[in-house]
C-alpha cells in the first residue's frame, strides 16, 4: 500500500507479462482440451459434433484468415460501429440538451422527473420487441434503441453535472456582471463536463450491450450481433471466440478513447489521481 | 418547504397525466375518426397493433396479473360491447400459465441471485487490486480485458459447456455484477482507506480486524453507490438473457414465450411489452429504493 509507484515501463512490463502468461496458460489448456474435452455435445435435443469447447491457437489463426478473407468480419464491424456511432450521437446530443434543461429549469425537471425516472429502471433492451413494432426491423430500430440507451445516461450525467454547479461561481460571476450565456459558457459548461464525460463513458459500454441483442432481430449477416448468434446457432466455437474477443477489442479501444477525450477536455482541472 | 414539494410532485403528476391522457386519444383515434381520412403516413401508424390503445394495455395487464382461469369469467360478463380477443402473444401466455408477478419474482430472483454471489465475487478482486500495487499492475490489464465483454455476448458459448440450464441465465448476471463492482472496492481501498490503514496498522489492527473494521466501511460509500449501479445492470444482463434463452421471466414475457433468438420473425404484441416494460420498471425502482435506505442506513456514521 505504501509502496512507491513504480516507473510506467515496469507497469507495462507486468500488464505484458500477466497477458503474455493468460496467453500461454490459454494454449495449453486448449492442446489438453484438444484431447480430452468432449468433441460431441448433448444439447437438449440433439448431438452436436465437433466441437471444440477451447478451440486452439491453429484452428483460431484459420477462422480468423478465413473471416478476414471473406471480408465478413471486417464489414460486421463497420456495420455494427456504424450503428453505435449514430445512435450514440443522436442519443447523447438529446441526453446533453435535455439534461442540461432539466439541470437549469426546476420547472422542466419536475415536469420530465417522472418520464426519466420511469425510463431509467427500464432496461433499453425490453424496449427491443416496441421499437421492432414501431419503427421495423430495419436499420432504425437498433439506432434508435442505442439512442434512447445512450439519452437515458448522458441526461442523469448532464442534469448532475449542472445541478453540482457551487453556488458561489454563479454568484461570483453575476455579481462581476456576466449574463446567463456568459456564464453558461464559461462556468456551467466547464464544471459539468466531468459528469457528462463519465455518463458518455458510461452510455458507450453500454450501447455496445444493446447492440449484441438488438443485432439479432434482422437476420442480415454483415454485423457483430448475429455473427455471434449463428457461430452460436450452428456452433463454430472458433467464429464465437472471435466474435467476442472483437466485441471486447471494440469495447476497449472506445473506452480509452472516451478516456482519452475526457483527459484532454479536463485538462484545466487539478488532478489528485 | 413542504408546500413546494407537494407542488413540483403535482407538476409531475399533472405531466404524467397529461401524457397518459393524450396517449388514449392518440391511440383511440380510430375509434372517433375514420381511419381512411388520415393522411397515409398516419394511417399506418395509427392503428391497434402499433399503438394499443390505454384499454388494451389495460386489459393485458389484467388478463396476465389474473392468470389464465379467472379469464374466461371475466370475459363473459365484462365485455358486452365489443368482443376483444386476447392478441395471440396474450393468449400463448395464459396458454403457457404465465403471469405477471410469476414472471417478476423469477426475474427479480435472478438478479437477487446475481448480486448475492457476484457482489462478493466483485468487491474481493477490487480489494485485492487495490491493496496490492504489485499484483494490481499484473491483475488489472487481465480485468480491463476481460469486464470489456458484454456479458450477453457470452450466453452461447457458456451454454456450450453448460448445456441448456439455468447456469448460462445466471453466470452473465454475476459476471456482469462481479466487473461493475470491482472498480468501487478498488478505488475506496486504494485511494479512500490509505490513511486510515496506515493508523489502523500502527495501532495493531491487521487480517479480518483490519478488513471489517477499516476497508469495507471506507469503502462502503463507494461500494454502495457501485451497488445501485449494479442493480441497473443486472436488471437489463437478467432481462436481455431471458429474451435470448430463456423459457420463464419478464424477458421471456415481452418476447411472447420461447427462444426469441431462434425465430427471429416474431412480433410481440405491444400492449404486453408495455405492460412488461411498466413491471420491470417498478421492481427496479422498488430494488433501488431499498438500496438508497440501505446507503443512508449504512453510510450514516459519515454524517
Amino acid at each position: 500500500m505504501m509502496q512507491m509507484s513504480p516507473a510506467p515501463w515496469t507497469r507495462l512490463r507486468r500488464a505484458l507479462v500477466a497477458i503474455g502468461t493468460l496467453a500461454v496458460l490459454y494454449g495449453i489448456a486448449a492442446q489438453i482440451g484438444q484431447k480430452w474435452l468432449p468433441h460431441r455435445i448433448w444439447m437438449d435435443v440433439h448431438y452436436i459434433d465437433d466441437v471444440e469447447l477451447l478451440p486452439t491457437y491453429r484452428s483460431l489463426g484459420e477462422e480468423l484468415v478465413f473471416l478476414l478473407q471473406s471480408g465478413i468480419l471486417p464489414s460486421s464491424i463497420a456495420v455494427s460501429t456504424g450503428r453505435i456511432l449514430i445512435g450514440f450521437f443522436l442519443g447523447a446530443c438529446a441526453g446533453i440538451l435535455l439534461g442540461m434543461a432539466t439541470g437549469r429549469s426546476r420547472r422542466i425537471e419536475d415536469l420530465a422527473e417522472p418520464w426519466v425516472t420511469f425510463l431509467r429502471f427500464t432496461p433499453a433492451l425490453a424496449l427491443l420487441p416496441l421499437y421492432v413494432v414501431w419503427f421495423g426491423y430495419g436499420e432504425p430500430s437498433k439506432v434508435l434503441l442505442i439512442a434512447t440507451n445512450v439519452a437515458v445516461v448522458t441526461l442523469l450525467g448532464a442534469h448532475q453535472g449542472v445541478r453540482g454547479v457551487p453556488r458561489v461561481y454563479l454568484d461570483a460571476a453575476a455579481s462581476l456582471g456576466a449574463d446567463d450565456r456568459l456564464a453558461f459558457k464559461k462556468i456551467v459548461l466547464p464544471a459539468a463536463l466531468p459528469q457528462i464525460f463519465a455518463s458518455l463513458r458510461i452510455a458507450l459500454g453500454l450501447a455496445w450491450v444493446t447492440i449484441v441483442v438488438a443485432e439479432l432481430i434482422d437476420a442480415k449477416m454483415p454485423s457483430l450481433g448475429y455473427l455471434l448468434a449463428l457461430a452460436g446457432a450452428y456452433p463454430r466455437v472458433p467464429t464465437m471466440v472471435i466474435g467476442i474477443a472483437t466485441v471486447g477489442l471494440l469495447v476497449l479501444a472506445f473506452d480509452l478513447l472516451a478516456l482519452f477525450l475526457h483527459a484532454r477536455a479536463t485538462r484545466w482541472m487539478k488532478r489528485t489521481a | 418547504m413542504k408546500n413546494v414539494t407537494v407542488k413540483r410532485s403535482l407538476l409531475g403528476l399533472a405531466s404524467l397525466a397529461t401524457l397518459v391522457a393524450a396517449y388514449t386519444v392518440v391511440s383511440n383515434a380510430e375509434r372517433f375518426v375514420d381511419p381512411a381520412r388520415f393522411p397515409p403516413v398516419l394511417r399506418d401508424v395509427l392503428r391497434p397493433e402499433v399503438i394499443p390503445p390505454t384499454q388494451s394495455i389495460a386489459e393485458a395487464l389484467i388478463a396476465l396479473v389474473t392468470g389464465p382461469r379467472s379469464d374466461t369469467a371475466s370475459d363473459e360478463h365484462a365485455h358486452a360491447g365489443h368482443h376483444h380477443a386476447h392478441s395471440d402473444h396474450v393468449g400463448v401466455l395464459l396458454q403457457q400459465g404465465v403471469t405477471l408477478q410469476q414472471s417478476l419474482l423469477i426475474t427479480v430472483g435472478r438478479v437477487l441471485f446475481g448480486l448475492v454471489v457476484g457482489a462478493p465475487l466483485g468487491i474481493l478482486l477490487g480489494f485485492f487490486m487495490g491493496w496490492n500495487r504489485r499484483a494490481d499492475d499484473y491483475v488489472h490489464p487481465l480485468y480491463v480485458l476481460l469486464r470489456s465483454v458484454p456479458p450477453l455476448a457470452l450466453i452461447t458459448y457458456i451454454m456450450l459447456w453448460l448445456g441448456h440450464s439455468e447456469a448460462h441465465r445466471l453466470i452473465p448476471i454475476v459476471y456482469a455484477v462481479a466487473a461493475t463492482l470491482v472498480i468501487p472496492a478498488y478505488h475506496g481501498v486504494r485511494d479512500v482507506a490509505g490513511t486510515y490503514v496506515v493508523a489502523a496498522r500502527a495501532l495493531g489492527a491487521r487480517g479480518r480486524l483490519l478488513l471489517t473494521k477499516v476497508l469495507l466501511p471506507a469503502a462502503s460509500p463507494d461500494l454502495l453507490a457501485g451497488l445501485r449501479y449494479a442493480l441497473a445492470i443486472a436488471w437489463m444482463t437478467a432481462v436481455g438473457s431471458e429474451m435470448l434463452m430463456a423459457e420463464n421471466g419478464m424477458g421471456n414475457l415481452i418476447v411472447g414465450g420461447g427462444m426469441w433468438a431462434s425465430r427471429l420473425q416474431t412480433r410481440s404484441d405491444p400492449a404486453v411489452v408495455m405492460v412488461g416494460i411498466m413491471g420491470i420498471a417498478t421492481a427496479g425502482f422498488v430494488m433501488d429504493a431499498g438500496a438508497k435506505v440501505l446507503t443512508a442506513r449504512l453510510t450514516a456514521w459519515i454524517r
